[in-house]
C-alpha cells in the first residue's frame, strides 16, 4: 500500500537521515538560488523599464518585496515547526524552528533597511511611523525575542522548547499587528503612500519579482539546511553516526 | 486529611500571595515610586509647555505603567521557584492553570492596582483634562490585567533561565503593541472629543480572551521551563 510516504517522512525526521538528505539537497538549492537571483537581478535592474512615476528608484522592490514576504513566510515555518516540536517532541523540528529564526530576522532586517533606503528619495524620510513599517519592526523584535530566549538556557533542548512556545504565542500577534494598519489609521493620520500591488504591475516588472521570490525561497532552503546540518552535528555530538561522519571527514 | 475544594484552594493561594506581599509592603510601593519619578522626568526632557504635555499625557502615563509593571513582573515567580513552593503547586491535584490565575490576580492587585490609583495624579501632573481621566482609568483597568496575563506567560517561559530581566522586555514589549495602541487610542480619542468606546471594547475583548488562554499558556510554559 501507499504507506511509503509516512514511512519516508518518519525516517527523514531522524537526525542522521536528515543530515544526509540535507547534504544532498543543499548544493542544488544554493545553485538554484544563485542562478534565479542573478536572472531576477538582471531582469529587474536592466531589462525592466523605469517606473513612470518613481523612475529607477522603484527597482529596490526586487530586493525589498521578496525579503518582506520571506520575513513573514519564515515566521510561519518557524511557528509550524515549533508547534510540531512541542506536540511530538521531534528533535529535528526544534532545530528547524530555532535555525529559521536568525534567517527570518535577517530577511526582516533587509526589508527594513531597503525600505528605508527607498523611503528617503520617495517619502523624503528614512523612517515614518506607518503601521506597516512598525509592524515589520515588531516582527524583528519577535524574532530577536525567540533567538534571545533560545540562547538564555543552558540546556539547549529546554531552551528550544521555551523559544518554540514563544514563537507560537508570537504568531497570534502577527495578524493583530497586521490589522493595526486599519485601527492605527482611524486614530492617526491616514497612510498616504502605498507600495505597488503586484497585480497592478506590468508583466516585465512582475516576472523578475516572482523570480526573486523563488530565489529567496531556495536561498532559505539552502541556508536552513546548512545551519540544521551543523546544529545536528553539535547536538548529537555524542552519537555514533556523528563519530562515523567525523572519521570519514578526517580520512579525506 | 481532607482534600481542599477548588474554591478553598484558590482562596488559599490568593491569600498566601497577598499576605506575602503585605509583609513586604516596601516592594509594593516601588513600582509606584518608579512611575512617579519617570513621569516627573518627562517635563524636564521635553520642556514644560502645557500644550505639549497635555497632548502626550495619556501615552506617557500608559507607557510608564507598562514599564513599572515590566520591572515588577520579573519577580512574579522567583521566590516561589527558589523555595520550591511552585513545584508543590504543580504537584497539587488542583488544576495548575487556575492556581496560576490566582497568583496572577494577586500580582495584579499588588502591582497594578496601586499604579492605577496614582494614574490620575500622574496624568494631572501632565495637565490631562479631568474629563478624560475616567477614560484613562477605564483603559488602564483593562490594559493592566492584559499586561499581567501576557507577562505571566513570558515570565513562566524564562523561569528556567538565569538572565531574564532584559530578555523579558524584549519578549513582552512586541506583544504589548496592540494593548498600547488601543489604550492610548481610547485616551487620544476622548481627548479630541471623539467616541472612545470602540478601542475600550477591543481591550475588553482581548482581556476576556487572555483571561481564558493566558493561565493555560502560563501553566504549559512553566511545565516547559521547569522540566529539566
Amino acid at each position: 500500500m501507499a504507506n511509503w510516504i509516512p514511512l519516508w517522512v518518519h525516517k527523514l525526521s531522524s537526525p542522521p537521515n536528515f543530515y544526509r538528505f540535507a547534504g544532498v539537497l543543499r548544493p542544488w538549492a544554493l545553485a538554484l538560488a544563485l542562478v534565479l537571483g542573478a536572472i531576477a537581478l538582471y531582469g529587474g535592474l536592466v531589462l525592466a523599464p523605469a517606473d513612470y512615476q518613481q523612475g529607477d528608484a522603484y527597482r529596490i522592490i526586487f530586493i525589498h518585496v521578496p525579503s518582506a514576504w520571506m520575513s513573514l513566510f519564515i515566521y510561519g515555518v518557524m511557528a509550524v515547526a515549533a508547534f510540531i516540536s512541542l506536540v511530538w517532541r521531534i528533535k529535528l523540528a526544534e532545530v528547524v524552528a530555532m535555525e529559521s529564526a536568525p534567517i527570518g530576522a535577517a530577511f526582516t532586517f533587509i526589508t527594513l533597511v531597503t525600505g528605508s533606503l527607498w523611503g528617503k528619495p520617495m517619502w523624503g524620510t528614512w523612517w515614518t511611523w506607518d503601521a506597516r513599517l512598525t509592524s515589520e519592526l515588531v516582527l524583528l523584535f519577535l524574532y530577536l525575542g525567540v533567538i534571545g530566549l533560545y540562547h538564555s538556557f543552558e540546556d539547549r533542548r529546554q531552551g528550544a522548547r521555551a523559544a518554540a512556545f514563544l514563537a507560537i504565542i508570537g504568531i497570534i500577534n502577527v495578524p493583530i499587528v497586521h490589522f493595526s494598519v486599519n485601527w492605527w489609521n482611524t486614530l492617526h493620520q491616514g497612510s498616504t503612500v502605498r507600495i505597488l500591488g503586484p497585480s497592478k504591475m506590468s508583466g516585465d516588472m512582475l516576472w523578475p519579482l516572482l523570480t526573486m521570490m523563488a530565489a529567496t525561497k531556495f536561498y532559505y532552503i539552502a541556508s536552513l539546511f546548512g545551519r540544521v546540518r551543523t546544529d545536528l552535528l553539535s547536538l548529537e555530538s555524542g552519537k555514533d553516526w556523528v563519530r562515523q561522519i567525523a572519521e570519514q571527514e578526517g580520512q579525506r | 486529611m481532607s482534600h481542599a475544594t477548588l474554591a478553598s484552594a484558590c482562596a488559599a493561594v490568593l491569600r498566601r500571595d497577598l499576605t506575602l506581599a503585605w509583609r513586604r509592603r516596601g516592594d509594593i510601593t516601588m513600582p509606584v515610586l518608579y512611575a512617579l519619578i519617570v513621569v516627573t522626568l518627562f517635563p524636564f526632557a521635553l520642556g514644560p509647555e502645557d500644550a505639549l504635555l497635555q497632548r502626550i499625557a495619556g501615552g506617557v502615563v500608559l507607557l510608564t505603567m507598562l514599564l513599572a509593571m515590566l520591572l515588577a513582573l520579573d519577580a512574579m515567580f522567583r521566590s516561589d521557584i527558589e523555595d520550591g513552593s511552585l513545584e508543590l503547586l504543580m504537584l497539587s491535584p488542583q488544576p495548575l492553570a487556575l492556581m496560576l490565575g490566582m497568583k496572577i490576580l494577586a500580582h495584579w492587585i499588588t502591582t497594578a492596582l496601586p499604579l492605577i490609583v496614582i494614574a490620575p495624579l500622574l496624568a494631572g501632573m501632565l495637565h490631562l483634562p479631568p474629563s478624560v481621566m475616567p477614560v484613562l482609568v477605564y483603559a488602564l483597568l483593562l490594559a493592566t490585567p492584559l499586561l499581567s496575563l501576557l507577562g505571566a506567560v513570558l515570565v513562566a517561559l524564562t523561569a528556567g533561565s538565569r538572565r531574564s530581566g532584559m530578555l523579558l522586555a524584549l519578549m513582552l514589549l512586541p506583544l504589548c503593541v496592540p494593548v498600547v495602541i488601543f489604550a492610548a487610542g481610547a485616551v487620544a480619542a476622548a481627548q479630541q472629543g471623539l467616541p472612545w468606546l470602540a478601542p475600550i471594547a477591543w481591550l475588553g475583548a482581548a482581556l476576556v480572551m487572555a483571561l481564558v488562554l493566558a493561565p493555560l499558556a502560563c501553566a504549559a510554559a512553566l511545565r516547559i521551563a521547569l522540566d529539566a
